[in-house]
């Protein structure tokens, strides 16, 4: 592992471990707290820009990085979810009508995270784009200035990202 | 880019989607037909253009929607089987992993289960996870959660088993009490009991607070969660900057308010690191409150509170607060309260409590109403302190040759070596002075370091020699002294790893020379464990390391005087060891070829004195084994003078000289010279191992062989009995030296007529043997021949009978029909059927046993002889004359001369 991947890992483990806890912290209903991704990345980097880990790191970066770290918390859960639901332990017990029940969450995150992956060949600018903004909350603003490209042009990748990833969601379907 | 057909494909797909996505959906269609002819571009946009209009689905949902309904299954492992435990309940969960109360199907005993939660994301996580695994194993106190089990799931995911603790968090268990002062002082120092174990195993917990320490209904203190624990020696094979990057990031997001300064900076951490936790929980426990307030403080603002700010005095704080225990503390206490907090959490970590031990230390005094260890942080403290320092500094020296000095000059060179570096770097190096100072005094405080067993001091070096990991060359050398020190032990196992890690650490200094000295101190290791190949391969990477070196420039200017003198002594250290095991290996031919190379390497310069003597002895012992006991006895007489000279009359290595001139006298027939010698030599090992050590048993031994010799039988059965006690106390009951002295003993009793006692030495020696060397092995047949014995001294002629049988099928089948202890075993038989009377059976072994001892030994020896007499006997008996009176004569020819 090179050093830079060494930190990378670090921050992001760390990331990960900050956004569950704060989920947890949604779970026990604690006033104030929201697990909306601007909410959580903000909070998570409030605390993670107090530690040594993370000095040589910007905060944009670090919402790069968070945002990977939200879009993977939330497809291993996904992925967890649907292993138990489709048998892992109480394989049983499945009747008809659930494996009939309309597709939930977990599917829709995992089908959106393998279009993302898809998109990503296709077009990388956006798919960083989608992930920033959408798990990791980031403003146009940010994310453009992250991607270096204008305002405008943001929004615009933004419109055909959506555009081409609705229609991938809806073939998957 | 432009030429990568995807990246032009998708640069046409939104170039078209841009120029029409605003127009209304009929205008869009007829605009791309104009704008392209490609059907297949214009079907992929139109479809985008579909989607653009309808709802995304997920990506239109507010996340926090998405994941609120998600992130709810840390429970979702209940149920499952983990190795053999059934996961009943969540108990918590953390960013690293979530934690279950679970039951063995099989025995209903609970225990916590701590899963990683996806544990294929990060490596980082997944190290972190098992390097916990790893603290947890090593550790085994009562205060700490201990570790039952671990395991990885099928799908890679690691888990491990620990001590269910049903209790509540320290702080919970404090308000909930009506506690006084002692009941939480008391608290505190089993916590540092337990903090103190991780210390010693090396690890430093990092993450101290109430929340981490648990306390039972019976009052029991357990510490937990050991998560970002930190291995003090840990050798990481990653180098540079990946491995500083992934050190200083193991900083988990630790909760600022017992975060000491040094780790808000992201500084090396150390065990200071936990006493200043101690010191905030400490604070927290009796004021009643944090010393700082950072719950409303962004980052910055906690930072600079937690290295700047003097926390407001616990005392004052607790006597504003209304609890009952609060009025029957006593005014000298709250001083010294204030004084044993401000010192657990001063801001510089070099004037805090040295050790969790310290900190223990005054709480009990505390307790107790004795005064402090720790004193006021005033400038004449400090100018004391200097002072006191420099005053033990001077002393140091001395103490080195009073103790551990005594261990061989080659060690007392490298701690020397030590206390010059940390003498010329003394400010930098405060850690390592503070090592020799707790090395050399038995505390801080100077009680006379002489009164301490070598052990102790030893294996409190060994714990703070491990905290040296920023001095990897002092740390190596540090090191590879205590390896040294215990193989004069006897400690070989302990020796060995010592000096592994000695090697380590003088490899991450680079220091070559140091490597090839350490990997000579393990050979020399693994010498005396018999392990020959091994230290061969030592041996060459040594001799490997040591030619490169005298142009390698390493950071220790003050060596570099020395430098020629020690690579000298080094190649004369490597042939010593090379010859010794010649030595051992009975070439001794060779050996003296390569021990005389040795000496010639270490004379006529300022050499090692010790390294002199060790080549003179192990020439000594090529003279022993070749029978050259004259010269072997002038050697070791000269080793038994350097050493004395150099080390000081009470060494081991001269008691060990005093074993060698007594054997000498001893095969010289100069049993009561060899018994004084061994005498000697008894005190010297007694006196410094103490009467219970492996070494000061095989002397005894030595004596008691020498006293039976002497035929004084009381004396060395007394003798004998002291070493098997000993030597079944140090190597177990089942060892071949324990055999070894039950022969001895039971040859004693023999000869003194105590057959009881005689025939169960041998019965025990057969069994030991038998443990030992399994059944099947000859030296089990040497004990039962000795059974057989002691039945002929007891005239019972068929218990005798028995035996022998036995005793030869057992030769035969060890080591062959032809061997020398089969025939002799044939000729007892014989002479045990012999005197039944049963003649022609009695001649048929005993002289089958004759043909075979003559073709193996002299013709004069006893058992040929024993053998012609019996044989005689029979013959004559059976009225054939003429061949008795042939063996009778040959007897007589071989009869010693009649003075």
């Amino acid at each position: 592992m090179s050093a830079d991947q060494a930190a990378l890992d670090a921050l992001f483990s760390l990331t990960y471990e900050e956004l569950h806890r704060l989920a947890q912290r949604v779970r026990r209903g604690e006033p104030g707290v929201s697990l909306s991704p601007t909410t959580l990345v903000n909070e998570a980097w409030l605390k993670l820009s107090a530690t040594p880990a993370a000095a040589n790191t910007s905060p944009l970066h670090f919402k790069r990085i968070a945002a990977r770290a939200m879009r993977q918390v939330l497809v291993e859960a996904a992925r967890r979810r649907q292993a138990t639901k489709r048998g892992g332990r109480d394989a049983v017990h499945i009747t008809l009508d659930q494996q009939a029940a309309p597709a939930d969450a977990s599917d829709n995150v995992i089908a959106l995270h393998d279009a993302l992956d898809r998109l990503a060949l296709l077009a990388p600018r956006q798919a960083q784009l989608v992930e920033s903004r959408y798990f990791g909350g980031l403003e146009v603003r940010e994310a453009a200035e992250l991607l270096g490209i204008s305002e405008s042009t943001a929004l615009r990748d933004w419109r055909l990202a959506r555009a081409w990833l609705a229609r991938e969601l809806q073939a998957a379907r | 880019m432009s030429e990568d057909p995807v990246a032009t494909y998708w640069a046409q797909v939104q170039a078209l989607f841009e120029a029409v996505m605003d127009l209304p959906p009929d205008d869009q269609l007829r605009e791309l037909h104009e704008r392209t002819v490609d059907t297949v571009l214009r079907e992929e946009v139109i479809a985008l253009l579909h989607a653009d209009r309808g709802s995304a689905g997920l990506i239109d949902l507010p996340l926090e929607q998405v994941a609120a309904r998600l992130i709810d299954d840390a429970d979702g492992y209940r149920g499952r089987l983990v190795g053999p435990y059934r996961l009943q309940s969540l108990l918590g969960e953390g960013g690293m992993g979530v934690v279950y109360r679970a039951e063995r199907d099989d025995v209903a005993r609970p225990v916590a289960v701590k899963i990683l939660r996806d544990a294929a994301l990060s490596p980082a996580r997944r190290a972190r996870f098992l390097a916990e695994r790893h603290t947890l194993a090593q550790l085994m106190h009562p205060a700490v959660a201990q570790l039952y089990d671990a395991g990885t799931l099928e799908d890679g995911t690691p888990w491990f088993a620990m001590e269910h603790v049903a209790g509540v968090p320290l702080d919970v268990y404090c308000t909930q009490h009506p506690l006084d002062l002692d009941a939480r002082l008391a608290l505190m120092e089993r916590v540092c009991d337990a903090v103190q174990h991780a210390h010693e195993h090396a690890i430093v917990h990092r993450d101290l607070k109430p929340s981490n320490v648990l306390v039972t209904v019976t009052g029991e203190v357990k510490l937990l969660d050991f998560g970002i624990a930190k291995q003090l020696d840990a050798v990481s094979e990653e180098q540079g900057p990946a491995r500083d990057a992934v050190t200083r990031s193991q900083l988990r997001l630790m909760t600022p308010a017992y975060a000491a300064p040094e780790q808000v900076r992201g500084e090396t951490i150390g065990v200071y690191t936990d006493v200043y936790a101690l010191g905030v929980m400490l604070y927290q426990l009796t004021a009643g409150r944090l010393p700082f307030d950072l719950s409303r403080s962004t980052p910055g603002e906690a930072l600079t509170e937690i290295v700047e700010r003097e926390p407001e005095r616990v005392s004052a704080v607790a006597q504003r607060n209304t609890a009952a225990w609060v009025a029957d503390v006593r005014r000298g206490q709250w001083d010294d309260l204030d004084l044993l907090c401000r010192t657990a959490m001063h801001k510089d970590a070099a004037r805090r409590y040295r050790t969790v031990d310290a900190l223990r230390r005054d709480l009990q005094h505390l307790r107790r109403g004795e005064p402090l260890e720790a004193h006021p942080d005033s400038l004449s403290y400090r100018a004391a302190r200097f002072l006191r320092r420099r005053r033990q500094l001077v002393t140091l020296l001395g103490v080195v040759v009073l103790s551990l000095g005594a261990i061989g000059v080659a060690s007392v060179r490298q701690i020397t070596r030590a206390r010059d570096a940390a003498r010329a770097e003394l400010h930098r190096r405060n850690e390592l002075q503070q090592f020799l100072l707790a090395l050399f005094s038995g505390n801080e405080h100077g009680a006379p370091p002489d009164s301490l067993r070598v052990l102790t001091v030893v294996e409190r070096g060994e714990r703070q020699a491990a905290m040296l990991e920023r001095d990897p060359s002092v740390q190596g050398d540090l090191l590879v002294a205590l390896a040294r020190i215990q193989r004069a032990l006897g400690r070989y196992d302990r020796a060995d790893s010592l000096a592994q890690a000695g090697i380590v650490s003088l490899g991450r200094a680079s220091d070559t020379l140091g490597i090839a000295t350490a990997l000579m101190t393990q050979a020399d290791i693994r010498l005396e464990q018999a392990l020959y190949p091994s230290a061969d391969s030592l041996l060459d990477a040594a001799l490997h390391m040591l030619p490169r070196n005298t142009t390698t420039s390493t950071n220790r200017s003050w060596l570099q005087g020395d430098r020629a003198a020690e690579v000298a002594d080094a190649e004369a250290r490597l042939q010593d060891l090379r010859g010794r095991r010649q030595v051992l290996q009975g070439h001794y031919d060779s050996a003296r070829t390569t021990l005389d190379i040795a000496r010639t390497r270490a004379q006529g310069r300022d050499a090692d004195p010790m390294l002199v003597a060790d080549i003179l002895g192990d020439l000594a012992d090529v003279a022993f084994y070749k029978g050259e006991h004259e010269r072997a006895d002038s050697l070791n007489r000269d080793v038994l003078a350097r050493v004395q000279q150099h080390a000081g009359r009470f060494h081991p290595r001269v008691a060990s000289t005093m074993v060698n001139i007594g054997a000498t006298a001893f095969e010289r027939g100069r049993y009561d010279e060899a018994e004084r010698w061994f005498r000697d030599a008894l005190a010297i090992a007694e006196q410094y191992f103490g009467t219970s050590h492996v070494q000061v048993a095989s002397t005894r031994t030595m004596l008691g062989r020498a006293l039976v010799y002497q035929n004084r039988l009381e004396e060395a059965t007394e003798a004998l009995q002291q070493a098997l006690v000993v030597q079944e106390a140090s190597v177990g009951r089942n060892h071949p030296s324990v055999a070894s002295i039950l022969n001895e003993l039971g040859n004693v009793a023999l000869r003194r007529g105590q057959l009881d006692s005689a025939d169960n030495y041998f019965g025990r020696m057969a069994e030991v043997y038998s443990a030992s060397n399994g059944d099947a092995h000859f030296t089990v047949a040497v004990a039962l021949s000795n059974r057989g014995t002691v039945a002929m001294e007891r005239k019972d002629l068929p218990a005798a009978e028995r035996w022998f049988r036995e005793v030869v099928q057992r030769f035969a089948a060890a080591q062959g029909a032809m061997h020398l202890n089969t025939g002799i075993a044939r000729i007892k038989l014989g002479r045990a059927l012999i005197r039944q009377r049963r003649w022609r059976e009695g001649i048929a072994e005993s002289e089958a046993g004759y043909e075979v001892v003559k073709a193996g030994a002299a013709p004069g020896v006893s058992f040929l002889q024993a053998a012609r007499r019996d044989l005689a006997i029979a013959f004559d008996s059976l009225g054939q004359r003429e061949t008795a009176s042939r063996y009778r004569r040959e007897a007589e020819q071989h009869d010693p001369p009649k003075p």
